[in-house]
C-alpha cells in the first residue's frame, strides 16, 4: 500500500509539471480562437443506437383470485438504430479558450422492433419506423491548455438541448431533453494565431443522456455521438 | 319500421353455441350497410326478474347487475347511464317493452352461461329493448372473492351488459382445445371475449382497454372524441382483401391491447378510440373461438400470424394514414 501511494504521488507530480509546461507553452505555440468572434461549424454527426425499452403484451391469465398470473402474447424490444446526420454549430468566443456554442441536427433515425415470445409466430426483427428528429442544443466549449503543436488544440465541451421527434406519419410529435459532455480537437488548416478567416477541421466525441422523447420505459438513455465538422471563423 | 332482429349474444362456458352477427359492435343492416346498434335514449332502464338462480337470490342478482352497470357507467370516455327500475315477475325474455334481466331454465344450452336478445329499429339501429338471461343450469356466486366451482355472476353480468349496450365479442384472447371438444381460456384481454374464465375467477369484473375503446366508440364522450385516435388499414393476401382477420393494436408505451376485425371483402379495418401513440399491429386468423361467435358469414382464417412492418401512430383527434399488411397462407 505504501508503494502504491508513492506511485500515485509521483504520477500526480509529473502531471502537474506537464500542465504547467503546457500552460506556459500555450500562449506561444498553440492555435486559439479569436476573442469575441463567431465560428461557424458544419459537417456530419453519427448518433449511436440505443435501446428504448422492452414491453410485453399481457393477457389476464385464467385463474382464481383478484390477481391471477398473466399470459404473455408477445414481447417487443425496441431500439434506435445508428444514424448519420448533418450538423451545424455556431460558436461565439468569449476568450481565446472559452466559447459558447449553439447547434442543430436533423436526421432520420429508425426504430427497430424485435418480436419474441409469440406462441403463434417465430421471433423476428421488424424493419420498424423511420422518424424525423431535430436536436437543438447549447453549451460551453473550453480549449484545454495543452500544447499539441501549432495547428492542433484539444477541447472539452458540455451542454443541453431540446429534442423533437416526429413519427413516420408526421401525426404525432414527442419531445425531450438531451444532455451531453465530451471532448475533441480542432486542427487549423489556416490561421489560429490571430489571423483573419481562420479555418480548419474539428473532431468530437460526446456521451449523451437523453430524457423523454420516444421511449417505451420513460428512462434516461445514454448514447455516443461522433462528429467531424469543418469550421471557419468570421 | 321496427322488427325484432334475431340477435343473440352469449357468453359461453366453452365454445359450441352460435351468436350471429356480432363483432366489435353489434349492427343492423340498412340498405346493404351495417349501422351500429345503440341506445338513442338514456338512461337505459332495466328491471330485475324476481326469480332466484342456482345459488343466488334475486336480491343478490340485483346487486351483481347494479355493480356491473356501475362499472360500464364509470368509463369516463363514454356516456353510458344504466338505471335500475325495479323488480319484476316477468321473465327475462319476450317482447314487452321492458329490459329485463334474470334467471331462466335453459338446460338445452349446456354451454351458455347467459345471453342477450334485442329489439332493434332496422332503419336507425336504435335498440328499443334488450333482455338478459342467466342460465340456471350453472351454479353462480356473488362472493366478493369468488367461489371455487361457481361462476362469478358479476363477471357474466358485465359481459352481457356490454352486449345490451351494443358491443359484440372481442377476439383478444388465447385458448386451447379441451378433451371434451370445448376450449379453455389461457388468457383474455377483454371482458367481451366470448369464452368465460374458469369457475371461481373474478378477473372479468374489470373492464380492459379493448372494452373501454369499444364502449367509447359507441357512446363517445367529449374526451373520447378529442383525446383519442384511430388506426385504419387493409389486410391482403395474394393481392386480395382478407375478410374476418383479427388485428390487435399493442402499445409498447402503455401495454394496452385493442382489437378489431376486417369487415369488408376488401379487407378494410378500423381500430378506433385509441389513446394517442405508436402501436405494434399483429394480424391473426380467428382461431381462438368459433368464428360464428363473431361473424354470421364465412371468413378467411387461412393465413399466418403477421406483424405490420412498422409501428403505426394513432394521432390525437384523428386517424392514421392507411397501412396495408400483407399476410401469407398457412
Amino acid at each position: 500500500m505504501i508503494g502504491f501511494r508513492g506511485q500515485v504521488g509521483a504520477a500526480g507530480s509529473v502531471a502537474g509539471l506537464l500542465l504547467v509546461m503546457a500552460t506556459a507553452a500555450f500562449a506561444q505555440d498553440s492555435p486559439a480562437l479569436r476573442e469575441h468572434r463567431v465560428t461557424i461549424n458544419a459537417g456530419a454527426i453519427v448518433l449511436g443506437g440505443y435501446d428504448i425499452g422492452s414491453s410485453s403484451a399481457k393477457l389476464r391469465g385464467n385463474g382464481t383470485g383478484s390477481t391471477p398470473s398473466s399470459f404473455t402474447l408477445l414481447v417487443a424490444d425496441s431500439a434506435f438504430t445508428r444514424v448519420t446526420a448533418p450538423e451545424l454549430r455556431v460558436g461565439v468566443s468569449l476568450t481565446k479558450r472559452v466559447a459558447i456554442e449553439f447547434g442543430a441536427t436533423f436526421g432520420h433515425p429508425r426504430i427497430g422492433i424485435g418480436i419474441s415470445g409469440d406462441a403463434e409466430s417465430a421471433a423476428q426483427q421488424l424493419p420498424g419506423e423511420t422518424l424525423e428528429q431535430y436536436l437543438f442544443d447549447g453549451g460551453v466549449n473550453w480549449q484545454v491548455p495543452l500544447n499539441l503543436g501549432r495547428h492542433l488544440a484539444p477541447f472539452v465541451t458540455a451542454g443541453a438541448g431540446y429534442l423533437r421527434q416526429l413519427h413516420e406519419d408526421r401525426t404525432l410529435v414527442e419531445t425531450g431533453q438531451n444532455y451531453y459532455a465530451g471532448g475533441g480537437a480542432r486542427y487549423w488548416l489556416r490561421g489560429g494565431h490571430g489571423e483573419a478567416w481562420p479555418a480548419g477541421l474539428r473532431g468530437e466525441f460526446r456521451v449523451n443522456m437523453r430524457r423523454r422523447g420516444i421511449d417505451f420505459e420513460d428512462k434516461m438513455r445514454a448514447y455516443p455521438t461522433v462528429s467531424v465538422l469543418f469550421f471557419i471563423g468570421v | 319500421m321496427m322488427k325484432l332482429l334475431a340477435l343473440t349474444a352469449a357468453i359461453l362456458l366453452t365454445a359450441g353455441s352460435s351468436s350471429p352477427a356480432a363483432y366489435l359492435k353489434l349492427g343492423a343492416t340498412l340498405d346493404g350497410h351495417v349501422i351500429d346498434a345503440t341506445w338513442h335514449q338514456q338512461p337505459i332502464g332495466f328491471f330485475i326478474s324476481d326469480r332466484a338462480g342456482n345459488g343466488v337470490t334475486s336480491t343478490e342478482l340485483r346487486g351483481a347487475v347494479e355493480r356491473a352497470a356501475a362499472t360500464w357507467s364509470a368509463v369516463s370516455s363514454a356516456t353510458v347511464r344504466l338505471s335500475f327500475q325495479g323488480m319484476t315477475s316477468a321473465p327475462a325474455e319476450g317482447t314487452d317493452g321492458r329490459n329485463t334481466i334474470g334467471f331462466i331454465d335453459r338446460p338445452d344450452l349446456d354451454r351458455v352461461l347467459g345471453a342477450t336478445s334485442f329489439m332493434i329499429d332496422d332503419q336507425t339501429g336504435a335498440i328499443y329493448e334488450a333482455d338478459i338471461f342467466f342460465n340456471t343450469s350453472f351454479a353462480f356466486s356473488v362472493a366478493p372473492d369468488g367461489q371455487p366451482g361457481r361462476v362469478d355472476l358479476e363477471s357474466v353480468a358485465l359481459h352481457e351488459l356490454g352486449h345490451l349496450l351494443g358491443l359484440g365479442h372481442s377476439a383478444i384472447g388465447e385458448t386451447e382445445r379441451t378433451g371434451s371438444g370445448g376450449r379453455r381460456v389461457l388468457g383474455s384481454g377483454a371482458v367481451m371475449f366470448p369464452i368465460a374464465l374458469t369457475a371461481g375467477a373474478i378477473a372479468d369484473r374489470v373492464l380492459q382497454a379493448d372494452d373501454i375503446a369499444g364502449i367509447s366508440d359507441l357512446y363517445p364522450g367529449a374526451a373520447a372524441i378529442n383525446e383519442t385516435g384511430g388506426i385504419v388499414g387493409r389486410i391482403t393476401k395474394n393481392g386480395q382483401g382478407v375478410n374476418g382477420a383479427h388485428i390487435v393494436a399493442f402499445s409498447p408505451e402503455t401495454g394496452i391491447l385493442v382489437g378489431n376485425f376486417t369487415l369488408t371483402p376488401q379487407g378494410d379495418f378500423v381500430i378506433a378510440r385509441l389513446p394517442p401513440g405508436p402501436y405494434i399491429l399483429r394480424v391473426e386468423p380467428v382461431d381462438d373461438a368459433e368464428p360464428d361467435s363473431f361473424f354470421a358469414t364465412p371468413i378467411d382464417a387461412d393465413f399466418r400470424v403477421t406483424y405490420a412492418p412498422r409501428m403505426v401512430v394513432a394521432p390525437k383527434g384523428g386517424s392514421s394514414n392507411a397501412i396495408e399488411i400483407r399476410v401469407l397462407p398457412k
